[in-house]
């Protein structure tokens, strides 16, 4: 048996704490509780909560006050389902995973996991949550012909098999596969997360398994769905979050019903968490999401009108959003954003064209075209000189970091950048001094975008500028997005521009899948991801070597059994992008500005913005946000 | 009359199934579906998607079904009172559509009653006073209102509102009446902020108006009977009300057919800027997001309140003006 790292700590505070923690009642819920419609704290809270351990900038807070928000869209009530960030497993602010709604978990091989719950733990409408809630989704959902038609999940299966998942007791559950599943603990972790349960109590009426079939049918035409499969779907999704009769485990919970222009979420008073004085969190009462369009966003931010923003705000936004500082009473902070790059230009390894193609796959020609850009100038011009030059790689915050990773190839050196190009023989240059493709055709690259904003085509303008002096053309391209990828996925585009890695802070224990070609959305190579995602039935195989070792190495990674054989591969992963430039990147580490209001403590200063790892605010968990007097 | 009346509700049918027939396939003409927009957009923030539940879903919204099996679905859906289902709200469209129309409706009021109370007066003052400084200026200011973009003018009036009055930016209320029901501080609130689009949209709509008005009356104005009526002694303002303004009021009751689904849409654009609790941004999200059934029910809505409203005004015109005659075929 081996504990999971970091738990021992957890543990040990754990059962420091015996017993239910009693604070006073909380005086949102006072009255509620006084009238006997809600049990008093001490029945509300698991047998053993979740005593959180403040880091020096959090301090214990007083209950009450409301958060206001906006969101552009009803369906961004999910925001919501990742800023509470309730999961299984969490990772904690340095990205260790920690159990949080789980009491404990225990890890055998790798490949069996015993979940152990919170006896007491409930649901947001005091129901108990319990082990039978995860067998009526493996059972009952995943496994149900109706529901799942196409079967378990893929991510729940380890070599196209499923675990075998047991229930011993109330409070028990273990899955069990073949195979060493690496994924598994951090898929329970993610923004997103892997939900293994559902609240089973009050599903099972939309189940044509549990429900009366008449009562069920009633149901069903009420709800205007088309059957009883649809209307279970439309019912239960926990990450949705749109429907407020779904019992939740999240801090709030949602009360609104879509559609609507706010969303008002209300504390569950059964949240399993609390602070070091024992006080149940969250610490605020209710979160009141504002729905207004995207463009107007930072305007109502600007005008006082959120308490906590950073979803819609761009750093182009700083200098307005610094100007109201004063005047409405907030304060805005900039965060790091962790994508391996802003900005980053990938050469079609798939090209159709054939002599393009063979230049693409050449090291030299990438590397040459990666010292010819001027990243130190698109700092400036674009970003306000506040961002990192260089490659597409883990973030300086990331333990996998190193500078080497960052720096190579990626200095602006036009003379190196032209010898290398002579080297390959591209000497023939025409009249306008572009050089010559050996059949004669002047080398003219059409840089594909997804044509969403123009912060992709000022900085391509600049590109454009320093290409021409080692004789290539650039000419951008926008289309719209799903244009765009059939045209890469296709071969017809030569190079495309997105974002970097998504996860710029890996740890060694976190899955390197994106940096092998593994999937039909990787821009460099989507043959070969989609040859490895039919499982070789579409596709082409990856036919060149560092590619190949970058897909045996992320096999490698999923069976090693411990941290330093996978930091060791996360190495060479890292050095052979680094060295191979399968993407160039641009500039990294670029601030999202954050709209605190000035009366919102536990907030951090500096903070990282991330989806996975990270949750946006999750990681910081919001309940433990809290209002000063003035505010409250 | 009354076979004139049948003949055009007959008309009426193909009309919609041609239009109906557009809709569709307009809407199914970008690449992708609903499915594949959505996909984009979750990626988009990293969020993976995992294939066979788009498989599933695919299937489940019926979009794996050959296009025109999906269109005679949805037109049979309609024809029974179903009008499909919004992926995006995950709610029957009905269901999305609902309250926002009675604010739609609000607003487009507001802005009708608005535009007629400034361009009645100007229009009948520059025709009366024809090449005079009135004229001039104000037909000038109506053409201001005409030139400037709405949606330059509404953010220019949102961020003077909120930095003058504190007016809180977009929508149609504070945000803490929203779900409120209605009130008297709450039915303030809406005014406070109802009045910049209705000025927005309204100034667009004026221009128009007073050329027309003024056009028209100024042809009744030169005729015969007018100036019969001044040598004999009428008022003027009796003379200018009792025939020649209502003989120009003929443009404004054909304009019913065009203000009908107006009222239903909203100014699209404006609405959008202003962040309004109003169809046109619906109608704009559903259309980007290939909502199809959303969009589609809804553009045909409208189509149907347009073929309404031409008809309403055609039997209103032939009423209140014995000079257009019927000619139903047989001329």
């Amino acid at each position: 048996m081996k504990p999971l790292r970091n738990y021992a700590l957890t543990a040990a505070l754990a059962l420091a704490s015996t017993g239910p923690a009693t604070g006073n009642e909380i005086p949102y819920l006072a009255d509620t509780v006084a009238s006997g419609a809600l049990p008093p704290l001490s029945e509300r809270l698991p047998s053993q909560p979740r005593r959180l351990q403040f880091s020096e900038w959090q301090e214990p807070g007083k209950h009450g006050g409301q958060l206001r928000m906006l969101m552009a869209k009803a369906k961004d009530t999910r925001q919501l389902a990742v800023y509470g960030y309730a999961r299984l497993l969490v990772y904690d602010k340095d990205f260790n995973l920690v159990p949080d709604i789980l009491a404990d978990v225990t890890v055998e091989e790798n490949r069996r996991f015993t979940l152990h719950l919170r006896a007491g733990h409930k649901w947001s409408d005091g129901a108990p949550f319990t082990a039978e809630d995860f067998r009526y989704f493996w059972e009952d959902i995943a496994n149900n012909p109706d529901l799942s038609p196409f079967g378990v999940s893929r991510t729940l299966l380890v070599g196209g098999e499923p675990p075998v998942v047991e229930f011993p007791d109330e409070v028990t559950v273990r899955y069990t596969w073949k195979k060493p599943n690496p994924h598994f603990l951090s898929s329970l972790a993610g923004a997103r997360p892997l939900y293994l349960y559902r609240p089973a109590h009050y599903l099972k009426k939309f189940h044509a398994l549990h429900a009366d079939s008449k009562a069920l049918a009633a149901r069903v035409s009420k709800a205007k769905a088309r059957d009883w499969v649809s209307l279970h779907t439309r019912q239960g999704h926990l990450y949705k979050f749109n429907n407020p009769d779904l019992p939740s485990l999240q801090p709030w919970y949602n009360t609104t019903r879509a559609p609507a222009e706010r969303f008002v979420f209300k504390r569950n008073p059964f949240f399993h968490r609390v602070d070091p004085k024992g006080q149940q969190l969250p610490y605020i009462d209710e979160v009141l999401v504002n729905i207004a369009s995207t463009g107007l966003i930072p305007a109502k931010t600007g005008a006082g009108d959120s308490d906590l923003q950073a979803r819609y705000l761009r750093l182009d936004n700083y200098t307005f959003l610094k100007a109201g500082e004063q005047k409405n009473d907030f304060d805005v902070r900039l965060w790091q954003t962790a994508k391996g790059s802003q900005i980053a230009l990938y050469p079609n390894l798939n090209a159709q064209d054939p002599q393009w193609r063979e230049l693409m796959r050449n090291v030299q020609f990438r590397r040459a075209l990666s010292l010819a850009i001027d990243r130190h100038e698109i700092n400036q011009v674009v970003y306000l000189g506040l961002v990192i030059e260089g490659n597409n790689t883990a973030l300086e915050q990331s333990p996998l970091y190193r500078q080497e990773y960052l720096k190579n190839w990626a200095e602006f050196d036009l003379e190196h950048a032209n010898r290398l190009l002579d080297e390959l023989g591209l000497t023939q240059r025409n009249e306008k001094n572009l050089r010559l493709l050996p059949d004669g055709r002047p080398m003219e690259i059409l840089v594909h975008t997804a044509g969403e904003n123009t912060e992709e085509t000022d900085v391509l303008e600049l590109i454009h500028d320093s290409w021409l002096k080692i004789g290539v053309k650039l000419y951008s391209k926008p289309s719209q997005r799903e244009v765009f990828r059939n045209r890469v996925f296709s071969g017809e585009a030569l190079m495309s521009v997105w974002a970097g890695f998504d996860n710029g802070v890996p740890t060694a224990e976190m899955s390197p899948t994106e940096l092998a070609p593994t999937g039909q959305d990787q821009l460099q190579w989507p043959q070969w991801g989609q040859y490895f995602e039919t499982k070789g039935q579409k596709g082409e195989a990856p036919d060149m070597a560092p590619a190949q070792r970058l897909l045996a190495l992320n096999s490698a990674w999923e069976e090693a059994t411990d941290a330093s054989a996978r930091e060791k591969i996360w190495h060479e992963m890292l050095g052979i992008h680094a060295d191979e430039i399968f993407s160039i990147g641009l500039v990294c580490g670029v601030l999202q500005p954050v709209v605190v209001n000035k009366h919102l403590r536990n907030v951090p200063t500096d903070g990282i913005y991330n989806w996975n790892p990270g949750a946006f605010f999750g990681i910081y968990q919001p309940d433990t946000f809290w209002f000063t007097e003035a505010r409250r | 009359m009354l076979r004139y009346v049948l003949q055009r509700l007959l008309m009426m049918i193909p009309t919609l199934l041609v239009i109906s027939a557009l809709v569709f396939v307009i809407i199914q003409l970008p690449p992708g579906d609903y499915l594949e927009s959505h996909i984009a957009e979750l990626e988009s923030q990293g969020e993976s998607v995992d294939h066979e539940k788009i498989a599933f879903l695919r299937h489940h919204y019926g979009l794996d079904k050959p296009v025109y099996q999906q269109y005679f679905y949805w037109l049979i859906g309609m024809l029974q009172g179903d009008f499909g289902y919004s992926f995006e709200y995950d709610l029957p469209v009905t269901e999305v559509v609902g309250d926002r129309l009675i604010l739609t409706v609000l607003v487009s009021v507001f802005t009708i009653i608005f535009t007629w109370l400034i361009a009645f007066p100007i229009g009948i003052y520059s025709a009366t006073h024809q090449y005079s400084w009135g004229d001039y200026g104000l037909t000038l200011l109506g053409f201001i209102g005409l030139a400037t973009p709405n949606f330059l003018l509404a953010l220019v009036m949102l961020y003077l509102a909120n930095i003058w009055f504190g007016t809180s930016i977009g929508g149609l209320m504070d945000p803490q009446y929203i779900d409120q029901p209605w009130s008297w501080d709450k039915f303030v609130s809406v005014l406070e902020h109802l009045w910049i689009p209705v000025v927005v949209i309204g100034t667009s709509g004026t221009a128009g108006m007073i050329r027309r008005l003024r056009a028209n009356l100024l042809d009744e104005l030169q005729k015969q009977y007018v100036v019969t009526g001044r040598a004999k002694g009428l008022p003027p303002f009796k003379l200018l009300t009792k025939y020649p303004l209502r003989m120009a009021l003929n443009f404004f009751i054909a304009d019913i057919g065009s203000i009908l689904p107006t009222v239903i849409s909203g100014a699209e654009v404006t609405a959008v800027v202003l962040s309004l609790p109003t169809t046109g941004p619906m109608l704009l999200g559903a259309l980007q997001s290939q909502d199809m059934y959303l969009a589609g029910s809804f553009l045909m809505f409208l189509a149907t309140l347009t073929v309404i409203g031409v008809l309403i005004s055609d039997l209103a015109l032939a009423a209140l003006d014995p000079r257009i005659r019927l000619q139903s075929g047989n001329s």
